[in-house]
């Protein structure tokens, strides 16, 4: 279960990997989801290793097409990313856009 | 010496009518009559379960067996994802070499289709990692990523893939307890949905109820009377990082790598001594993933190889694979694979495969994953 307390905990890690440069590793398309994403399917989700060699991951967003696909180049934006709890917090958290 | 000595699955499939202790319960009677044993023989029970918790809020299982049983023995849940069956196995073995003259019963179960797909989803989801869920990475989603990068590091298309699927409804035709009994072909599995790109619908095994039970013993008497007995050469549980992204191959399952060098190790015997498996195929890409790091064939051979349906029943190869229907058709209550994996060994081991039964079986091996690779547990039955 997603709590409030869970949200604050992990946005202070989300912080630290915004505005992050990298490659899609792999990357794959989800048609069904869980149901705190149903709302946003189809999504793409990628792997990415970052500059420093980190992996992430996080859905692809503001793309075309031919953006998804290993080797693009990408930057990491915060967004929210599931539906509200039922406590009505917001989780925001990191997804990707193309460079 | 273990060995196995009695097995029973009840029908996998939507089994609406029934709750998962409806299906634990006729796991345990079935068993229990087939090897003629009563509840007092029984010294220890493990229990392979992965959502009751999650999904029933259904916990202290372990005091419900108690209740279904009438004893009051010692009596463990295990839970390892989709790997919980074979986790209880496991345990079940190192309980018997630590006591003798021991029977154990071994159930696994699930109850899957009481909630919609999505809720379901979510709770399976619970066996991946925070981050791999705060992306809405779904089980189909991780494997989809092996699969992705699998087609384009070796230069495959879905099409291999498919091969996986067609095999295995195959397999599921002959099984009169498997939850789908139809034959597809490659064209039903590539017209299919896509459920996480490039996994369609009939890549992907469904969400079942089902459960299944065998009786371990190392009590030699109790063996030398049984009928049907097969010995337990190895069993082995390997695990490896929950995350997908900490692994250093993403086309390989460093898991089962491992758990099936070791196995085979202790079982003293050679990749080609086994004629029938039972793999974790919870997805197309995962068999082929599974016979290359399993050690049948070479890294980067199985989306070729598929194709020419060797591991198919009825074809004169020397392996057979998922004889059951494998997760694809005969099914996935995930609790339950483990057990109905090493059960349907167990069968094709003593002859009682019926119509799909494998000609002069020695040996046979069963391989199940929990997660996406985060444990895998590979077991070889000799008769």
């Amino acid at each position: 279960m997603i709590s409030p307390i869970k949200i604050w905990r992990r946005q202070k890690e989300i912080r630290k990997i915004l505005g992050k440069k990298g490659k899609i590793l792999v990357w794959t398309k989800i048609f069904t989801p869980g149901t705190d994403f149903k709302k946003y399917a189809p999504y793409p989700v990628v792997m990415v290793e970052l500059e420093n060699k980190e992996k992430i991951y996080g859905q692809l967003v503001d793309y075309e097409k031919e953006d998804l696909k290993t080797g693009r180049e990408v930057v990491s934006v915060l967004r929210k990313v599931r539906e509200p709890s039922i406590d009505g917090v917001i989780a925001y958290g990191v997804k990707f856009k193309p460079l | 010496m273990i060995n196995l000595i009695g097995y029973y699955t009840t029908q996998f499939g939507e089994l609406w009518d029934k709750s998962l202790f409806d299906l634990v319960e006729e796991a345990i009677n079935g068993v229990l009559k087939q090897t003629q044993l009563s509840n007092k023989q029984i010294d220890a029970v493990f229990f392979g379960n992965m959502l009751a918790g999650v999904l029933g809020n259904n916990l202290h299982s372990t005091s419900r067996i108690s209740e279904i049983l009438k004893v009051n023995i010692p009596i463990f849940r295990t839970e390892a994802a989709c790997a919980s069956g074979g986790a209880a196995f496991n345990l079940a073995k190192s309980y018997l070499e630590a006591n003798s003259n021991k029977n154990v019963l071994v159930i696994g179960a699930e109850k899957m289709t009481d909630y919609s797909p999505e809720e379901t989803i979510t709770g399976l989801s619970a066996a991946a990692s925070g981050e791999e869920q705060e992306a809405g990475l779904t089980f189909p989603g991780l494997y989809a990523m092996m699969a992705n990068f699998y087609l384009e590091k070796y230069h495959y298309t879905e099409e291999n893939l498919a091969y996986v699927s067609v095999k295995n409804h195959f397999h599921g035709s002959l099984n009169e307890k498997a939850h789908f009994r139809k034959k597809i072909s490659v064209e039903d599995v590539l017209k299919s949905a896509y459920v996480a790109h490039p996994l369609k619908v009939l890549d992907s095994s469904p969400i079942s109820d089902g459960a299944a039970a065998v009786i371990l013993t190392n009590n030699r008497d109790l063996i030398n009377k049984q009928k049907k007995s097969v010995s337990v050469l190895a069993s082995e549980v390997v695990t490896d990082t929950i995350s997908l992204k900490e692994r250093k191959n993403l086309d390989e399952i460093l898991a089962t790598k491992n758990a099936s060098n070791i196995a085979f190790e202790k079982a003293k015997i050679r990749r080609r001594d086994i004629s029938v498996a039972e793999v974790h195929d919870c997805f197309s890409i995962a068999e082929i993933l599974a016979m290359e790091d399993l050690g049948f064939w070479k890294k980067g051979e199985a989306g070729e190889k598929i194709k020419e349906l060797s591991t198919k029943f009825g074809n004169g190869g020397s392996l057979i694979v998922n004889t059951s229907g494998g997760l694809k058709a005969a099914g996935h209550p995930v609790g339950a694979t483990g057990i109905k994996q090493i059960g349907e060994v167990f069968l094709q081991l003593t002859g009682q495969a019926e119509n799909r039964q494998v000609k002069n079986v020695k040996y046979g091996l069963a391989h199940n994953v929990g997660g996406s690779g985060g444990t895998a547990v590979v077991t070889i039955l000799a008769i």
